[in-house]
């Protein structure tokens, strides 16, 4: 089986979603005679005409980026508007997506993977799903006892889409926990993250105490 | 009323929307308002890079150095934004939504409980109301308009912003001009 995943992410290799994609890539490549061509949209902004036919010419092809204020970033838009001519074509590949988000929650991710399914249909493709997961922010420095499940499961969506071309509901599931946090949840997650990840680095900044500046106000 | 109106449509302004837009600034004109519409094509506008250093480095600032820098600007002191596009396969254009990729400076990394869901905190005490005016493709549907108005409530959601309307450039200027004014 053939796959074309698109990382496009704008922080391009080094990404969240670099390090997502490359648990299921690694998967996929578990089956013989399995081939992933890998490209990051970033590289392509300046001509997306290339990527787009690659896009055309490939059986399968992934998608994979982070939301940007509850869609995707506008790098992905206008690849998406770039792919507009090819509309109606007669082979096209299978499509599908893998969106990350840095809120815990995956219910954040459902309202652009409908547009997501909607623009799949539009273009003519065959839609294989999409792949989502929340909490995603700093996954380099997230401790391994909150990644390693996930980055398994990764894997084993991988494996199994490389085995069957389908992108395995069950755990696709297991995936999206939490869709919505409770609110014990939210007690311990939310100062978390904000110490941990966001406080830690304005520290090392040197900026905390500016951290509510308000330098654009009128 | 002091309203800013991003036109989002794309090189060589395709469509109705940039006349519709000069006829809306003329009677918004006319009904006393203080608008600008800004015609993001015609403005350096990159793409935001996910650095986060408008949260964590500089905070408020983003690291990129051109025009999008005075659109946030203008953003957070306006009482009214309309976002104006052409829909391109279903959403408006990449153009409208870099600019509004580039204005996360607006918001604060950490978060906080906002109606049982995670959204960030505020950075300025007031943020300005935001609709949309859009232009239909021939193929657009009521499922289009169903998860373009979904995502929009949640865009105004996360950037502390209450929705104004969501009117298409087949209706009279007039009834956005009644829009801003009732609300």
């Amino acid at each position: 089986m053939q796959l074309l995943f698109i990382n496009a992410s704008p922080r391009g290799a080094k990404s969240n979603t670099g390090i997502l994609m490359g648990h299921f890539i690694r998967g996929f490549l578990e089956t013989s005679g399995n081939a992933c061509d890998v490209e990051y949209l970033v590289k392509h902004k300046n001509n997306l005409k290339i990527l787009a036919e690659k896009f055309n010419a490939s059986d399968n092809v992934i998608i994979g980026f982070p939301l940007y204020i509850d869609a995707m970033p506008g790098s992905v838009k206008a690849f998406m508007e770039a792919l507009a001519p090819l509309q109606g074509r007669k082979e096209f590949p299978a499509l599908g997506f893998m969106i990350q988000c840095g809120f815990p929650e995956t219910a954040h991710l459902r309202f652009v993977a409908r547009y997501c399914e909607k623009f799949t249909r539009r273009i003519g493709c065959r839609f294989l799903g999409s792949i989502l997961k929340g909490g995603c922010e700093g996954l380099d420095v997230q401790p391994t006892f909150l990644t390693e499940k996930y980055f398994s499961l990764f894997g084993m969506l991988g494996v199994d889409f490389g085995k069957t071309g389908k992108i395995d509901e069950v755990i696709l599931t297991k995936l999206a926990r939490p869709e919505h946090l409770s609110a014990e949840n939210m007690a311990m997650v939310v100062p978390f993250i904000n110490q941990g990840l966001w406080d830690a680095q304005m520290e090392k900044n040197g900026v905390l105490d500016r951290s509510f500046d308000r330098p654009l106000m009128p | 009323m002091k309203i800013l109106i991003l036109n989002g449509n794309p090189p060589g302004g395709k469509g109705q929307i940039d006349s519709y837009i000069d006829r809306l600034v003329e009677k918004m004109k006319s009904a006393g308002h203080d608008v600008t519409a800004i015609t993001l094509r015609d403005h350096k506008i990159s793409p935001c890079i996910g650095c986060f250093q408008c949260w964590v480095k500089t905070p408020g600032i983003c690291s990129i150095d051109d025009d999008a820098r005075d659109i946030t600007r203008q953003f957070i002191a306006a009482q009214y934004v309309i976002l104006a596009s052409p829909l391109m396969m279903g959403f408006p254009s990449f153009l409208l939504k870099n600019a509004m990729d580039r204005n996360i400076c607006i918001v604060h990394p950490h978060l906080e409980e906002v109606d049982g869901e995670v959204h960030h905190k505020k950075r300025y005490d007031r943020y300005p109301v935001i609709s949309l005016l859009l232009e239909k493709e021939a193929d657009t549907d009521e499922e289009d308009i169903d998860i373009l108005k979904d995502i929009f409530r949640r865009q105004a959601v996360n950037m502390w912003s209450s929705v104004g309307f969501i009117h298409f450039t087949e209706s009279p200027v007039e009834e956005i001009i009644h829009a801003i004014t009732v609300h």
